[in-house]
């Protein structure tokens, strides 16, 4: 996908992302036509990506954006899902401000132009016993949409005693490469592969 | 006459390696240099936190294969992106960094393949306590920076403690494991 075509793309996206927000019941043929779809809010404090980039071959250069929002919507009987993420790119947080604020700047995530990237996915495949084992979908990052795999490195449904509520999430891991974002400033000092670690839970309502 | 050359080959050879020896400093680089913890949530996720605030000292021998390194990790720094979670392991219950604001690692033993450091045991005191860990690398290399004009070693280290030896206990009897696993980025500067 062009970038000139991405930002109409993006403003679709968040239009989209938008109404679903004003409407839960944003898909009622989703939720009529298998026997248990629910529609999961994303846990904020348990909802984070990590990347990590290697930095002069050496170590690897770490930050933190979240919490991410959304909705995930599983039917694990139906072996099916559908996610969309809001990731509020201005949070990045390395550790270090001056890395975090020159990590916002144009030629890296330009989080003043693109101030979310978003991840839709329903493309869901379950192992034999109903667990998440990966998800593939888009990426809209910068502005710029490539496809996306997120697998899962752990996940689980618990009943949670605290909220009195079912939780489902896990851990997730993918890979992107930031030159196809636009973001490659620092190359090749500071890798181009990008390494995704994605901690998700959600609450049924 | 032969034991005199035998001893001039060993004196010529014990010459050759202190020649040859390089004890180096390096100054630990807090900007490339964070540890981050991960435990496991219910079963479901993991939940990391990062200490923004490292500092410390590494000596490398390349020719004799040894190294030590003193590194302080500043509690008080914590970072997990919600803070309600953040000050909660900051608290008395858990990692009670008030009383204990640095954590330290001391080793004396690295272990090299070829060029490469590819483990660190020594001693790590967290919360007053103190218990031996060996820290294994993921990655590790050394490289001219061209912006500060210097030589820099550095990689990504892991191990699991078990946090009980150190007399953090909080949750243990609602599910939270014992097992944390420490990621570490580190990143020092020739002096």
């Amino acid at each position: 996908m062009k970038p000139s075509s991405n930002k109409t793309f993006g403003a679709v996206l968040r239009a989209a992302l938008v109404a679903s927000c004003a409407s839960p019941g944003l898909s009622p043929a989703l939720a009529q036509s298998a026997a248990g779809p629910v529609t999961y809010r994303l846990d904020p404090d348990h909802t984070f990506v990590t990347f990590e980039v290697l930095h002069f071959g050496t170590s690897t250069l770490r930050g933190r954006i979240g919490p991410v929002t959304g909705e995930v919507t599983l039917d694990r009987a139906a072996r099916t899902g559908d996610v969309r993420l809001r990731i509020p790119m201005a949070t990045l947080s390395t550790g270090l401000r001056t890395l975090d604020a020159r990590l916002r700047e144009p030629d890296l995530l330009a989080t003043v132009e693109y101030p979310e990237a978003y991840f839709v996915a329903t493309r869901f495949q379950f192992d034999a016993a109903g667990a998440v084992k990966e998800v593939r979908g888009e990426l809209t990052l910068r502005g710029v949409g490539e496809p996306l795999s997120l697998v899962a490195r752990s996940f689980a449904c618990r009943h949670d005693a605290g909220l009195d509520r079912q939780v489902c999430g896990g851990d997730f891991t993918g890979e992107l490469k930031r030159h196809e974002f636009g973001a490659s400033f620092g190359e090749p000092f500071v890798g181009d592969d990008v390494h995704l670690v994605v901690q998700v839970e959600a609450i049924a309502p | 006459m032969k034991k005199i050359s035998l001893l001039a080959v060993v004196a010529a050879l014990g010459f050759a390696a202190a020649a040859h020896a390089e004890s180096a400093t390096y100054a630990i680089e807090p900007s490339h240099s964070f540890a981050t913890f991960e435990i496991g949530h219910f079963g479901t996720s993991t939940n990391r936190g990062r200490f923004n605030k490292t500092s410390g000292t590494v000596t490398l021998d390349k020719v004799a294969k040894t190294g030590t390194l003193d590194v302080t990790v500043d509690t008080t720094s914590l970072d997990t992106g919600t803070a309600a979670f953040t000050k909660h392991i900051s608290s008395e219950e858990i990692l009670n960094v008030a009383a204990n604001p640095t954590a330290h690692l001391v080793a004396t033993k690295f272990t090299f393949s070829g060029d490469k450091v590819t483990e660190i045991a020594g001693n790590l005191t967290l919360n007053g306590k103190t218990n031996p860990v060996v820290l294994k690398a993921q990655n590790y290399n050394c490289y001219n920076s061209p912006m500060i004009k210097r030589e820099v070693c550095g990689g990504d280290f892991d191990t699991t403690i078990v946090r009980s030896q150190y007399g953090v206990s909080y949750g243990l009897n609602y599910g939270f494991p014992d097992a944390v696993h420490l990621v570490i980025q580190v990143e020092a500067v020739k002096q």
